[in-house]
């Protein structure tokens, strides 16, 4: 361990150059946005990259989790959703709110606040054929409570959730199944049309914010652009701050060897539990950044397989090194949208035309095997062999 | 000897007897009723018609009822009428045979019954068809008979009992007698006797006969009167129940906020309703005192007042009454609908159990080669679920070379054993081999194997679902009573299941490979230096277990749709089954499976419209059930559990 003395950042310097790297990114975006400068990136691109950092903080939140505690999580999306979906109840209520009052204010005598929350209602709910609030939506009205829940929901279901399992010394690929198991579970639920969250129609219509209905798109892309890289930065600096130090000792020891840290006298379950719920937390966040540029969420996002590209995009990018869970993040989530895009060229074989839109999904999976069994360390495996190069 | 002559004469006498009584002099006996039929004078004919018992009366019916039958206008006999160009061929109207040919159809009147006269004929076919020698013209009959029940019907039905060879629709005609006897019996007493008889009965005819008899209506009257058949007393809804009431005996109606509303609304004058200005009428209690204020001046009526409500719900009762004035009736019915629902209750017990074994052992066949591979290895394969589907598509391309769906299955099943087994001797060479010691990452990487091998087979076999067709001989259902039947498929998948079980029972413990594996199961160092190559045995369990997803992913594909992310279905699935049961052992994984199959089963009793909720559920419980036994019901005991 390093001697106190130092400073926090003195003793990682990747924190520096990471918010480097992101505050240029930004401003970089930001001068060539539509909103805010030249125009030469589109909106509609402005908010991939948005969604893009939101999908690195959760992969660090990921990493801390699994590349540095080593619980294998297959429920951070989970966490994920549960985030959007807090923040998108707030959106879709607000905004119905407005378009029903709106169209209540042209009749003779003003409505009561009952017609009022009934219209809503059976606007919102229309779908699932429904017309009445459910009790999780008694928040609804409120974005201080609404962003409460972006944080207490998650939090606490990572709370409880991690107190069981982890007392009962549930480790391993048990607790990756018994995670996804949470998972499942979760999506199945919210696929119901009784569920009260509009069952597979999602919520929808959240990229507009209520308040802000005048505002060009271009300009909340980038103010949500920056709240992301910001949320980026932050989740950073606390992830490392959490990972360095005596705390981060224990927790990469926890993951090398448990049971020697428990003879050591240290409380594992504590250790788990908190790394567990925080980056739980963090997710939720994320998410709740996520889906109002996203415009949709839905129950297929929290499907089990979201949670095991998470854990794919962090191992590409390489594990134990936040950077690398960012890396990887930005590496595949590019790469997909470029491959599945239909802007790769396809490859003509004579016989076969490979087209990559068919096959990006092979490849994949063919280069996630590579990497496990070639490069454990992943792309920031390169970063490391360069810099020890240097 | 004189009486053989009697004997003899009497028989040559018989058919001359009928000769002599013959269609067309019984229709000249009633000439006007035929010729020119109407509902009130139809019912002597047919019924003189039907007492002759004459061959060819069904056919005249048919002919009658489709206006075929033409008088001849000269003598008024009838006939049947055959056109041959310009003229017309007469055809006897009993064997419709040729009488008479190229004669002028201006001499012949149609005869052309109304639609009333129609139907007392087709009525009156009714019990020809009863008794008609076609065993599907009968079944054809009584289904019509049981479409919609009619008490004309329940004479003809009686009268063609005794008469019937075939022993089922024997039985099935007694029951329907036995339904119209229930609901439109003569006596109370037939009534009753009949009702008490259905209470074994678990057919929906039979359930819907008694629900029939017990079809209430909904009335309120200051006093119940006495001569109604009371069924229940409703206890509805303050609200609800005013406005029924109020909409009855013309009291004041009940607002609610829409009426309210609607009401005040053409009221607005200068910006004011009743004197209170628009902008405050966001709340009831303003829009009830302005609706006060407009009854105080006589524009509205006066509305109903809170007190008034308690008082006229004091005074009425709202009950439902049944339709069947019979007490004695109504009972018997509700006591033998009581006694129904509770067989049924049974039944559908039945029925929901051999769901959750043929469930549970699905979940076993797909199941138990991850848990194999899992006990012997520690390793989880994210690739199993596409292990099943390469099985389900071999046995697909099997049956587009062997077009015989029994051959194909035979083929097909080792086929798929043969080409799983290999492909998971490969995976594990290529890439399980270097991971033994870093789980997590097997899990990763089998991952990455399984998306690719679901593009693979996506790529290869289109988006859309490829059917899997099994034999005629597995078609059907095994139909044990009204309720409880269970399709010959999954008796199949039962049979297969059990058969695995058998099999992998015997290799595990009966051979030198068995021993070997179990050895590895339980401590790979002391078995590796006990001189078995635990290198092998992997590879060798590996491939084992995967040609048994093979075989389940036939098995499965029989019953549900082949397509490429089938596997994925069963996957997290397979998963809670192994870590259920308990890793490593063959009865760990039977126990894992039974209970998520019965679990399953058994909450979509509770609530059956919701398949969603029920597996959410489940896998809550499964969650719930690994905190208290971590290590799943079957535990490895001793150093084997260490790790």
């Amino acid at each position: 361990m390093s001697t106190p003395n130092r400073s926090f950042l003195a003793q990682n310097p990747s924190v520096l150059w990471f918010l480097g790297f992101l505050g240029l990114f930004t401003l970089l975006v930001t001068v060539f946005s539509e909103a805010t400068g030249t125009g030469v990136i589109s909106t509609s691109f402005v908010k991939t990259l948005g969604k893009i950092l939101c999908l690195c903080l959760i992969a660090i939140a990921m990493d801390v989790v699994w590349g540095y505690c080593g619980i294998l999580s297959l429920g951070h999306f989970a966490f994920f959703g549960i985030g959007g979906y807090a923040i998108g109840m707030w959106l879709m209520y607000a905004r119905t709110e407005g378009i029903v009052a709106d169209s209540l204010a042209a009749q003779a005598i003003p409505p009561t606040a009952s017609e009022l929350s009934d219209a809503v209602a059976s606007q919102i709910f229309g779908v699932v054929g429904a017309s009445e609030f459910p009790p999780i939506w008694a928040f609804a009205h409120s974005l201080p409570l609404q962003l409460l829940m972006v944080v207490l929901v998650p939090g606490l279901l990572a709370l409880v959730f991690g107190w069981l399992a982890f007392r009962s010394r549930v480790t391993g690929v048990y607790l990756s199944i018994l995670t996804q198991a949470m998972t499942l579970a979760l999506s199945l639920w919210l696929f119901q049309n009784d569920s009260g969250l509009r069952g597979n129609n999602g919520l929808s219509g959240l990229q507009n914010i209520p308040g802000f209905e005048e505002t060009p798109q271009a300009l909340i892309s980038i103010w949500f652009f920056w709240a992301s890289a910001a949320a980026l930065g932050l989740g950073y600096v606390l992830f490392a701050w959490v990972v360095s130090g005596k705390m981060g000792s224990v927790i990469r020891a926890i993951r090398d060897d448990e049971a020697r840290v428990r003879f050591l006298g240290y409380h594992v379950e504590s250790y788990k539990l908190f790394v567990f719920t925080l980056t739980a937390i963090v997710a939720g966040i994320a998410g709740a950044l996520y889906y109002p540029q996203a415009g949709i969420i839905n129950p297929a996002e929290i499907a089990p397989i979201a949670s095991i590209y998470l854990a794919v995009w962090v191992a590409i990018g390489g594990r134990g090194r936040l950077y690398g869970a960012v890396l990887g993040t930005v590496f595949v989530t590019l790469a997909s949208s470029w491959f599945t895009g239909g802007s790769a060229p396809d490859v003509n074989l004579g016989v076969y035309t490979i087209k990559w839109t068919d096959w990006w999904l092979v490849l994949l999976g063919v280069s996630f095997v590579a990497v496990t069994l070639f490069a454990p360390q992943g792309l920031g495996g390169l970063v490391d062999k360069l810099r020890r190069k240097a | 000897m004189l009486r053989v002559l009697l004997t003899a004469l009497a028989l040559l006498w018989l058919p001359l007897a009928s000769l002599a009584q013959d269609l067309q002099s019984i229709l000249q006996e009633h000439q006007a009723e035929v010729a020119k039929p109407s509902r009130s004078s139809v019912g002597p004919v047919l019924e003189a018609l039907t007492a002759s018992g004459l061959p060819g009366v069904p056919a005249f019916l048919n002919n009658w009822q489709d206006k075929n039958v033409h008088v001849r206008e000269e003598d008024g006999l009838f006939f049947l009428v055959e056109e041959t160009g310009d003229t017309v061929t007469l055809l006897d109207i009993a064997t419709a045979e040729p009488v008479a040919e190229g004669v002028d159809p201006g001499t012949l009147d149609q005869i052309r019954p109304n639609g009333g006269v129609r139907r007392a004929i087709s009525e009156a076919l009714v019990q020809f068809q009863l008794s008609d020698p076609d065993i599907t013209r009968r079944m054809e009959a009584l289904d019509a008979i049981s479409r919609n029940l009619d008490p004309d019907q329940l004479g003809p039905l009686q009268g063609s009992i005794a008469n019937e060879p075939d022993p089922a629709l024997k039985l099935r005609k007694q029951r329907l007698a036995n339904y119209l006897i229930a609901r439109f019996g003569e006596t109370r007493d037939d009534r009753i006797e009949a009702i008490d008889a259905l209470s074994d009965d678990l057919s929906v005819d039979g359930r819907a006969v008694l629900s029939q008899i017990l079809t209430t209506r909904t009335e309120m009257a200051q006093e119940i009167p006495q001569d109604v058949n009371l069924a229940r007393i409703l206890d509805l809804p303050r609200e609800e129940a005013y406005a029924m009431i109020a909409a009855q005996a013309d009291l004041p109606p009940l607002l609610d906020e829409n009426a309210l509303r609607s009401t005040l609304e053409p009221h607005v004058e200068n910006g004011r309703v009743g004197g209170i200005p628009v902008g405050q009428l966001a709340t009831t209690e303003a829009r009830l005192m302005a609706y006060d204020a407009l009854a105080a001046q006589g524009t509205l009526p006066p509305r109903a007042l809170p007190r008034q409500i308690d008082e006229t719900l004091a005074n009425w009762t709202i009950y439902e009454a049944y339709d069947e004035p019979e007490t004695a009736i109504t009972d018997a019915a509700l006591a033998a609908q009581k006694g129904v629902q509770t067989r049924v209750a049974a039944s559908q017990f039945a029925d929901i159990s051999l769901d959750a074994l043929s469930l549970a052992s699905i979940y076993f066949l797909a199941a138990i080669g991850l848990a194999i591979t899992f006990g012997v290895m520690g390793v989880i394969n994210m690739a199993h679920g596409e292990f099943i589907m390469m099985g389900a598509y071999t046995g697909y391309v099997v049956q587009q070379f062997v077009p015989n769906y029994t051959a194909s299955l035979i083929v097909a099943l080792p086929l798929a054993f043969l080409i799983t087994f290999a492909a998971g001797v490969a995976m594990e060479r290529l890439v399980i081999r270097w991971l033994y010691n870093r789980p997590l990452e097997t899990l990763l990487a089998t991952f990455g194997i399984s998306i690719a091998l679901q593009q693979l087979a996506k790529n290869i076999f289109g988006t859309q679902a490829r059917p899997l067709t099994s034999p005629g001989w597995l078609d059907g259902a095994w139909q044990i009573n009204d309720v409880i039947s269970i399709s010959y498929i999954r008796i199949a998948i039962f049979v297969l299941a059990l058969l695995f079980l058998g099999l992998l029972l015997f290799i595990l413990k009966k051979t030198r490979l068995g021993l070997e594996v179990r050895a590895v199961t339980q401590n790979p160092r002391m078995a590796a230096s006990m001189g078995i190559n635990p290198d092998k045995i992997k590879m060798m369990t590996f491939g084992l277990g995967s040609g048994i997803a093979g075989i389940a992913g036939v098995a499965i594909g029989l019953y549900a749709k082949v397509t490429s992310e089938m596997g994925a279905d069963y996957i997290v699935q397979s998963f809670m089954t192994v870590v259920v049961g308990g890793v490593g052992n063959v009865w760990g994984t039977l126990a894992g499976a039974g209970l998520i199959g019965i679990l399953q089963k058994g909450i979509e009793w509770f609530n059956p419209s919701n398949t969603l909720a029920a597996q959410t559920y489940m896998i809550l419980f499964i969650i719930l059930f690994i905190q208290f036994r971590p290590k799943g019901i079957v535990a490895l005991k001793g150093r084997a559990a260490g790790d």
